[in-house]
Order: structure tokens, then C-alpha cells, then sequence
């Protein structure tokens, strides 16, 4: 496809744009397995109130009940078997999905800890006079249209019911006045609102992020509890009782909150609506993927089957006409990483995938074994057939240690990913490359002065500052070149993918220049290692 | 689709708590609030809603001062004045109406309203109304605490003022507020000085003097700080109203008082109009207050132009203005500014050759700022009057207010290069506390080549402006 750009080697290296043939797009492929929109875009859409109905309407084209028709060669009665369908996840058995949850984040995580514990049984004015407190990042809160606490990040969401008690006035007297609240300025804070249906979401941050940034976190923050919950159950325990108690509901989902929050403060990926994968060799992915395949081949109702490892997608095959997106992805990333149970043993869980659809789907999860630290899921729509995927995947596994394929996985997870200087570019820091066609991207490792963390979300904060400027609504940007105090970051967008280059400050525009060309040849001689360029189906 | 509705002003009120403490007189707060027919109970209810939004903000940052609140279809402002004393404008937020799935909504456009330029707007309509009237405090403190008389100047100055806001045409500029200086040869110039200070010891009553030529600076004696304020008044009100009336009143006037003395072109824009008629009074001469932030002098401005230059004389403040005062300054300035100002307009007419402005010319385009001294250039901006007549697109303007809001994010020095969708390129220098804006519409141009026109221009461009400083 583009090997021709590569061939004609100018040495005219002035024009970035002539060297790189338009469609030189390293990772790209005809298919792709993930929903590719712009999420800001989506965001902007979802926000504007005249399609809030249509989003609390309970969509008639439910993709689960689409793929269950298939599947029973029936037309089932679209609103009998909803209701049925419905009526069976009363609000008891929601209860008992959140206490399987809260079950299986009982086990202690060590990361973000302190975060989640309560600060003992202050009243409301310490929070206030506790300057450790008031000066955090970034406070989240939630609550009910009707003003109450449903959670904070930091402290104690009963303790603060009068900040609740505000925020909800606030809401609701821009309200009245046929508007919506988006955000309030004070110097580098930023009060972020999102109403979605009968929760309100606040940000309170003193980062650099922009408005839509913080409102993208909200919005996964909002779907995090509607995984748990599914969106249709959540209208309804609010038409029904206004003033429910939605922690009951959400006791398990805090933790998953907590890591969220976290993941989403460290990881570029929520930032480009992107997935990163895991590097492989082609041939030990491709029968990785037959494996399960061919073992699952046979089972009828699973939409998806995924196998990760570190935040980074081994594979993922999928039912034949259904795509996931990746921001169902991340939650599924978060759901993994923020339970240590799914080591244990294997579990059986109830998982809403709220951009797939707005009912849960049933998910088998566990690790492969005990000595490879990948995770495999098996998602269906069928409430029935755990011990089906049981079985599957003791073969899944078998088949892959056979294959020496376990050791392959081992060996690229503990592996020291690739780094930015063995590009051969000097002068280039870090880098994060986005295929817009399959919503894929890469990224290498941290190098100093990175690898400290307040460095690194110093440094994730320049991507958001750039990206917010490129992709800025109503007018976005090809290009921005900005030479800074501590760096020059370089930002490039084109219709085949999105290229981020943090360079050392001095950096010449014609070094700059040469080192976006090495480092396109560079993904591209590495593509099917680091991508996946198929998209598998059953 | 659609055009786009027009960023309108939707209201504006000066508020403060303190005054609205007592049950009962909660309505003492609001010292001025429009639009005028506004009910009484909408009126505390914004305010309140702004008191409650400072209070929310000030519980997590009460370092920070609260700066705007966005909603999906409005951008309300705030400044706080002075102390206690906030100033709160609201502004509608443009939308274009847009078509799905059959149905029509409206889409804002709130990327179009950025909070740097609208919050300097703000902040300009403050400082107007100290020129005019003098600060918040030493009004009250002048009427002894008597809140009537600060609200009677509020009405009087912002009634009038807010009509002539053109918030479409708000812009990068607005955030600097700088003063365009005319570089002068040292000989100009120095005859320019001479002049000034042979006014000021003639006339002991002129404490200050300014110099204008067109609508360029040529010297001042006011701080910077108040001739920015007293600049924006004469170029974007005073002297364009004037010369709409010159302009109808057919060809230039000679002086009129008598046929045989060898004539001038000098006339008082605030001022008599007619300095023979004694009937006619001393006209009407605004009255200025400066030094705000120390102690503030009032002083009398009295505005005398002939052809195309303009001398301001800021007369002690205390003293009564009688005909007699302006016709000796009639015989004074008239002749020895005339020869002057076409000394000045030779000076001006050499340099202008090679500075090519307008909408059609594809060469770079280009806006300095100075910090120091605010010094003000743009090539973007065809004319000073700031009523939409610009060289580049609306998108490209708002992109220069983009990378200024970017500025925090640099230190004292940094670059920003940009390329837009359609081809437009921006550049942003920033060194010390001088801008420099770069727009260069090209096709299939890239970094290397722009970089170096940029630095073409710079180099061009800049050295003429330092000159001076």
C-alpha cells in the first residue's frame, strides 16, 4: 500500500508533507474490530439537551435482543420480552449483581488506597479547614438530581452535604432558566458539571486539562456506574423514588470508581479513544486467536472473546457484524486491573458495556493460569452457560501452552518495552502514534526525565494541552509546533492517524522534521508487532 | 446552513454584599443592573446566583478569584473591581441552527466566546468608567459612604456606554489595549517635544499633554496606564465622532474668526465651537481621573485638533475654564501646530511607502504587542475604529487569542506555529513581555519555510518598532 512512499528516498527532507505519501498509515488495515469515532465529537452531541430524551428513551433497537433473535432464529416481540426481560433484573437482583462486585473488590489493592478510605468521622468544616484536602487535583463528585451524596473521591460523601446541597442549587437554578450548567472558571480551577438523566458528575480540578477533557473522564465515570447498573435500571429507580439511596446500589462500583479516576490521570489511551496492544510476533498472535477460535467456534451466544495482559489487548475476536468501542474497552481494562480476585479464582459477572448496549451482558473472567498473568473474557449474551466457557477455556488454555504460546506472552509482558531512543532520533523524548482507522495506538516506555510520576503526568498533561488545541471543536488544527519552558511538543494530525512527539526544548524545526519522518518508518518497519491488523470473528 | 446569531449582551450589573447585609435591604446590593426593565425579583436572583457562584469557588480556591461561569447558552463574566465590588456581564453565545434526523436544534458555538477577551472587555469598561468618573471607593468616600450617588454615576456612565460595546468585534486586541506609537526621526520628534513643553510652560495649567497624529501616538506625558484608557477613548469614540462631523460639514473650515489673519486649521474638539460666540459657553469638556491607583487628579481634557493631528491638555482639574483660557490657547497652538502636522504628515508619508494593508494582499500579516510600554501594532487590523475590518478570518483572530491564553504556559520565551485546515498559518513569538503574531495564507507551504518568512519579518518589522522604545 505505501511501500512506494518508502522507496522514493529524496533527499529533499524539507517538505514533511511530499516524503510521506498522503496514505502512509503505519498500523493501518482494511478491517478493524473497534467502533472508530472521534469521542469528543460523540461528547458534544451527547451534551446538547435536545437529544437528552432520546438517550433516556429506552432504545427499541437493543443490540443484545438484535443478537438473541439471531441466535433463536425468532422474532421476539420487542416489548414483552424487554419488559419480561427487564422485570427479572428487579432491584434485588441489582443488589445482588453489587454485592458480587463488592465481593470481588474486597481484596485489597495497594494502589490508590489511601484514596478510598474515608477520613475517619470528620464533621463538614474540617474537610474545609484541611488544607491537604481542599488542595487536591482533583475532587469528583456525584449526586442525584435531587442533591444527594452518591460519591467523592477524597472523604467521606455523607460528611458533605452541604457542598452537595450547593452544587445541586447551582444546577438547577441555571436550570430554570431553560439552560444547563457546563463550567465555572477561577484562575487555573475549573469546576466541571455533567448532568446525565438523574446523576450530576463535578469535577473540581486544578490540572491543565481542558472542559471537554474533564467532561470525557465524567462521562466514563457516568458509564462505570451504568456497567454496573445498566442505564435503563437507573432511570427507572429514580422515576420510582427520587430520593433513592443509590450507594446501596453501588457499594462494589466505588472501587471501580476510585481506579478509574487513577487510570484515567496516568494512561494516554482514554485521551486518543484509543487501545494499545500488546507487542507480538504475527504468528504467535494469529494462532493465538485461531486457538480460541476454533475453540469457541461451536458456542453460540458469545459476542466476545478478549484476551489482555497489562493494560495492553493480546486479542479479541468478536462476533460477526458487532464492534466494541474502545472507551467499553477501558472499562473492561479497569475492571481487570482493579480487582485482584479474578487472580484467585474464575468468576462469573454480569458486565453492561454502555456504548454496546444498555443491558448486561455475562461475562466468564479469569487469568490464564497461575504462572501467565493474561486475562481472558468471554462475553455472551446468555445468563446460562458458565460451566460451557468453563470448559472452553481449560482447552483455550491447554491449546496455548502446547503452542509455547503462554511463554510468549510471558516473555513480552516482562519484557522492557521499547523506548523512544532506539528509534535513533536524539533529540525526540517520547512519542504517542494513533491508526485512526482501527483506533489502535502506541507509545514506548518512559525514559528519564519521565520515569518519576510527577514528571509523567507532567507530561501527559502537555499531550491534553496539545490534543485540545488540535482536535479543539470549531477549529481544529493539521498541525502545532510549540516550543515551551521545559520541552518543544509537536502535534500532527492527518486522515490516517494522529502523531504526538515530545522533543528536548532546542530542538530545530529541520531535526524536527527529519524525526517525524525516522519515526513513521520506524512504526511502520515495526506494525504488525506492535498492532493488530486483523480484525478475527467467529 | 443558517447564518449564526450575533453574540449579544444579555445583561450587566455592579453589585456588592456588603451593602445588602440587613434583612429588608437586601436590595441595597445591586448598584447598577441592566437591561433597565428588568423585574426587580429576576434582578436578585442573578445576583444572588452570582454571590452563591464567587462563594462556591472561593470554598476550594480562595487564592483564585472567580472569572467566568459557562453555560450551554451563555457566557456571564466576572470581575471584582475593587474590593467587595464585583462586576458581572453576561453575553449570549452564538448558535447556528442545524438539521437531524428531520428534526431542527440549535448547535452553540461556545468555542466562539473565549473567556480572555471578554473578561478584558470587562475589565476595559471598569477602567472607562474610572477615567470618567473615578474609582468606587473615592466616590463613596467623597459623598461619605452615601451609596445614591455612586449608583446615579454607574446609571449615567454604563447607560450610555454599554450601547456602544461591539462585542462581534471583540478581540485579541481588547486584551492588550495597547497604543499604537508613530515612529518619528529624531528631528520630528524632537520638534514635536519642543512643542509640548513650550505649551506646558506657557500655560501653567497644563499639567499633561499628549501628541497625535492620525490615530497613532507620538508622545504622552500620562503614566501609560491611564493613556491607554484615555487613547482607547479618543480612537475609538471621541475623535471618529468628530470627524463625522467634519466630514459633513463639507470641506475643512479655515479658522473663522476673521478672513485676513493668516489662517490655521486648529479647532477644539472639547471645547468651544465657536470662539467668538460667548453665548455658545466653553462647550462641553470631560472631565478625567487619573493616578487612580495612588492619589487621583482630576483633570479637565481639552481636545484641540488641526488636520490630521490631535494635542490633549489635561487642565487642573480645579480650575474654572473660561472663553478667555481658550482663545489664548487658540492663538497659541493653531499656527505652530499646523506647520507642525505637515512636517510630521512628510515624515509619515516617506515611511508609509512599502506598508501595503489591505484585505486582498496575500503577505503576511502581523499584530506586536509590548508589554513595557504598550506599544501596539497590527497589520491584521485594517483601521483603528475595531468594527470587523480585518485582513484574516474570525477563526484566525480567535486563534491569536488561543496561543495568548497559551502564554502562561511558556516562561518568558516560546513559539507557536500552527496550521489550520485551511491552510492559514499562525505564529506566536513570545520574548519577555513582548507578542509577536505571524498569519501567512499559504498552500503546500511548510515548517522550514515558514519559520524562515517569519523570521524575515521579524527582523523587518521589529527593528523599526524597538527603535523607539
Amino acid at each position: 500500500m505505501a511501500s512506494k512512499g518508502l522507496c522514493q528516498e529524496r533527499n529533499n527532507t524539507e517538505n514533511e508533507e511530499s516524503e510521506i505519501v498522503p496514505d502512509f498509515e503505519p498500523g493501518a488495515s482494511l478491517e478493524s474490530m473497534l467502533v472508530t469515532t472521534d469521542s469528543f465529537e460523540e461528547l458534544e452531541q451527547e451534551m446538547d439537551s435536545s437529544f437528552d430524551e432520546r438517550q433516556m428513551k429506552e432504545s427499541t433497537t437493543s443490540t443484545i435482543s438484535e443478537i438473541q433473535e439471531e441466535l433463536h432464529d425468532t422474532t421476539i416481540p420487542e416489548d414483552s420480552s424487554s419488559d419480561q426481560d427487564d422485570k427479572l433484573i428487579e432491584n434485588d437482583e441489582v443488589e445482588e449483581v453489587a454485592s458480587q462486585l463488592s465481593e470481588t473488590s474486597l481484596t485489597s489493592n495497594e494502589e490508590g488506597n489511601t484514596a478510598a478510605t474515608p477520613v475517619g468521622s470528620l464533621p463538614e468544616e474540617e474537610y474545609w479547614q484541611n488544607p491537604e484536602w481542599k488542595e487536591r487535583k482533583k475532587h469528583v463528585f456525584i449526586l442525584s438530581a435531587a442533591g444527594k451524596p452518591i460519591y467523592s473521591r477524597y472523604g467521606s460523601e455523607d460528611k458533605l452535604v452541604t457542598i452537595f446541597g450547593v452544587m445541586q442549587a447551582l444546577v438547577s437554578f441555571v436550570q430554570t432558566n431553560q439552560d444547563t450548567i457546563r463550567s465555572i472558571h477561577a484562575g487555573n480551577s475549573k469546576f466541571v458539571f455533567l448532568i446525565k438523566g438523574p446523576i450530576i458528575l463535578v469535577s473540581v480540578s486544578r490540572t491543565t486539562e481542558s472542559v471537554s477533557q474533564l467532561v470525557l473522564q465524567l462521562t466514563y465515570v457516568y458509564n462505570q456506574i451504568v456497567s454496573v447498573l445498566t442505564s435503563s435500571q437507573l432511570t427507572r429507580i429514580y422515576e420510582q423514588r427520587r430520593n433513592y439511596d443509590l450507594r446501596r446500589l453501588l457499594a462494589g462500583a466505588e472501587r471501580l470508581i476510585d481506579h478509574l479516576l487513577n487510570f484515567m490521570e496516568r494512561e494516554p489511551a482514554f485521551l486518543l479513544g484509543a487501545v494499545k496492544c500488546l507487542p507480538l510476533t504475527p504468528s504467535v498472535r494469529d494462532s493465538i486467536t485461531q486457538t480460541i477460535v476454533q475453540t469457541c467456534g461451536k458456542i453460540k451466544n458469545l459476542v466476545f472473546g478478549i484476551l489482555l495482559a497489562k493494560n495492553q489487548l493480546i486479542t479479541l475476536v468478536r462476533m460477526k457484524k458487532y464492534f466494541i468501542h474502545p472507551a467499553d474497552l477501558h472499562l473492561i481494562f479497569n475492571l481487570v486491573n482493579s480487582s485482584e480476585s479474578f487472580k484467585a479464582a474464575e468468576s462469573w459477572t454480569p458486565i453492561c458495556l454502555p456504548k454496546f448496549d444498555s443491558r448486561f451482558l455475562h461475562g466468564h473472567v479469569s487469568y490464564l493460569s497461575d504462572d501467565c498473568q493474561a486475562c481472558l473474557l468471554l462475553l455472551t449474551v446468555d445468563r446460562d452457560v458458565f460451566f460451557t466457557l468453563s470448559e472452553a477455556k481449560q482447552k483455550i488454555v491447554e491449546k496455548l501452552r502446547r503452542g509455547n504460546c503462554l511463554e510468549a506472552i510471558n516473555e513480552s509482558v516482562n519484557r522492557a518495552s521499547y523506548t523512544a531512543s532506539q528509534v535513533g532520533v536524539p533529540e525526540m523524548r517520547h512519542f504517542l502514534y494513533k491508526c485512526r482507522s482501527t483506533a489502535q495506538f502506541w507509545s514506548p516506555a518512559l525514559e528519564p526525565p519521565y520515569h518519576v510520576t510527577e514528571e509523567s503526568e507532567r507530561l501527559l498533561g502537555l499531550y491534553q494541552a496539545l490534543h485540545h488545541r488540535l482536535h479543539a471543536a470549531s477549529r481544529p488544527l493539521k498541525l502545532l509546533h510549540q516550543q515551551l519552558e521545559k520541552e518543544t511538543m509537536l502535534g500532527w494530525v492527518t486522515s490516517g492517524f494522529e502523531l504526538y512527539i515530545t522533543f528536548e526544548p532546542l530542538v530545530t524545526k529541520h531535526s524536527a522534521i527529519n524525526a517525524v519522518n525516522k519515526l513513521l518508518r520506524w512504526i511502520k518497519k515495526e506494525e504488525d508487532r506492535l498492532f493488530i491488523l486483523n480484525a478475527p470473528t467467529f | 446552513m443558517t447564518s449564526k446569531s450575533e453574540i449579544n449582551l444579555q445583561n450587566f450589573y455592579v453589585y456588592n454584599s456588603a451593602f445588602g447585609q440587613s434583612d429588608g435591604e437586601e436590595d441595597k446590593k445591586i448598584l447598577f443592573y441592566y437591561p433597565p426593565k428588568t423585574d426587580f425579583d429576576t434582578q436578585m436572583k442573578n445576583v444572588g446566583l452570582s454571590e452563591a457562584i464567587v462563594k462556591f469557588t472561593d470554598t476550594f480556591s480562595s487564592d483564585q478569584l472567580c472569572e467566568a461561569l459557562h453555560t450551554q447558552k451563555s457566557r456571564q463574566l466576572y470581575y471584582q473591581a475593587e474590593g467587595g465590588f464585583w462586576m458581572v456581564m453576561t453575553v449570549g453565545i452564538p448558535f447556528v441552527t442545524k438539521v437531524k434526523d428531520g428534526t431542527e436544534y440549535f448547535e452553540y458555538q461556545s468555542d466562539d466566546v473565549q473567556d480572555n477577551v471578554y473578561l478584558a472587555v470587562l475589565r476595559q469598561s471598569y477602567q472607562m468608567f474610572r477615567l470618567f468618573k473615578g474609582s468606587f471607593t473615592s466616590i463613596l468616600s467623597n459623598s461619605r459612604g452615601d451609596v445614591i450617588h455612586l449608583k446615579h454615576k454607574l446609571d449615567h456612565f454604563f447607560s450610555r456606554y454599554l450601547l456602544t460595546l461591539k462585542l462581534n468585534h471583540s478581540d485579541i486586541l481588547d486584551i492588550f489595549q495597547g497604543i499604537q506609537f508613530l515612529p518619528l526621526d529624531k528631528q520630528t520628534f524632537l520638534h514635536v517635544q519642543c512643542f509640548v513643553n513650550l505649551i506646558e510652560a506657557t500655560f501653567a495649567q497644563v499639567k499633561y499633554t499628549a501628541f497625535l497624529y492620525n490615530d497613532q501616538l507620538v508622545w504622552s506625558g500620562l503614566e501609560p496606564e491611564d493613556m491607554q484608557v484615555v487613547y482607547r477613548y479618543l480612537v475609538t469614540s471621541l475623535l471618529p465622532a468628530h470627524l463625522e462631523t467634519e466630514l459633513q460639514g463639507g470641506s475643512m473650515p479655515r479658522h473663522p474668526s476673521s478672513p485676513f489673519l493668516s489662517s490655521h486649521y486648529g479647532r477644539f474638539v472639547t471645547g468651544p465651537a465657536n470662539l467668538q460666540d460667548a453665548s455658545g459657553g466653553t462647550g462641553k469638556v470631560p472631565k478625567v481621573y487619573v493616578n487612580n491607583d495612588a492619589t487621583p487628579e482630576i483633570y479637565h481634557l481639552v481636545v484641540y485638533r488641526a488636520l490630521s493631528a490631535t494635542v490633549c491638555l489635561f487642565i487642573e482639574g480645579s480650575l474654572h475654564l473660561n472663553l478667555d483660557l481658550f482663545k489664548r490657547l487658540d492663538i497659541f497652538l493653531g499656527p505652530q501646530l499646523t506647520t507642525l502636522v505637515s512636517e510630521v504628515a512628510e515624515q509619515c508619508g516617506r515611511q508609509a511607502a512599502g506598508i501595503n494593508a489591505n484585505s486582498l494582499d496575500p503577505s503576511p500579516k502581523f499584530v506586536y504587542f509590548n508589554k513595557l510600554n504598550l506599544a501596539q501594532k497590527s497589520t491584521v487590523h485594517l483601521d483603528s475604529r475595531r468594527t470587523g475590518n480585518v485582513a484574516v478570518t474570525p477563526e484566525v483572530l480567535r486563534l491569536l487569542a488561543d496561543i495568548n491564553a497559551d502564554k502562561a504556559r511558556m516562561s518568558t520565551t516560546g513559539e507557536t506555529i500552527l496550521k489550520t485546515m485551511t491552510d492559514y498559518w499562525v505564529v506566536g513569538k513570545v520574548s519577555n513581555l513582548r507578542e509577536f503574531y505571524v498569519v501567512i495564507h499559504q498552500k503546500n507551504a511548510n515548517l522550514i519555510e515558514i519559520n524562515d518568512e517569519v523570521k524575515r519579518l521579524s527582523d523587518s518589522q521589529l527593528k523599526s518598532i524597538f527603535f523607539h522604545d
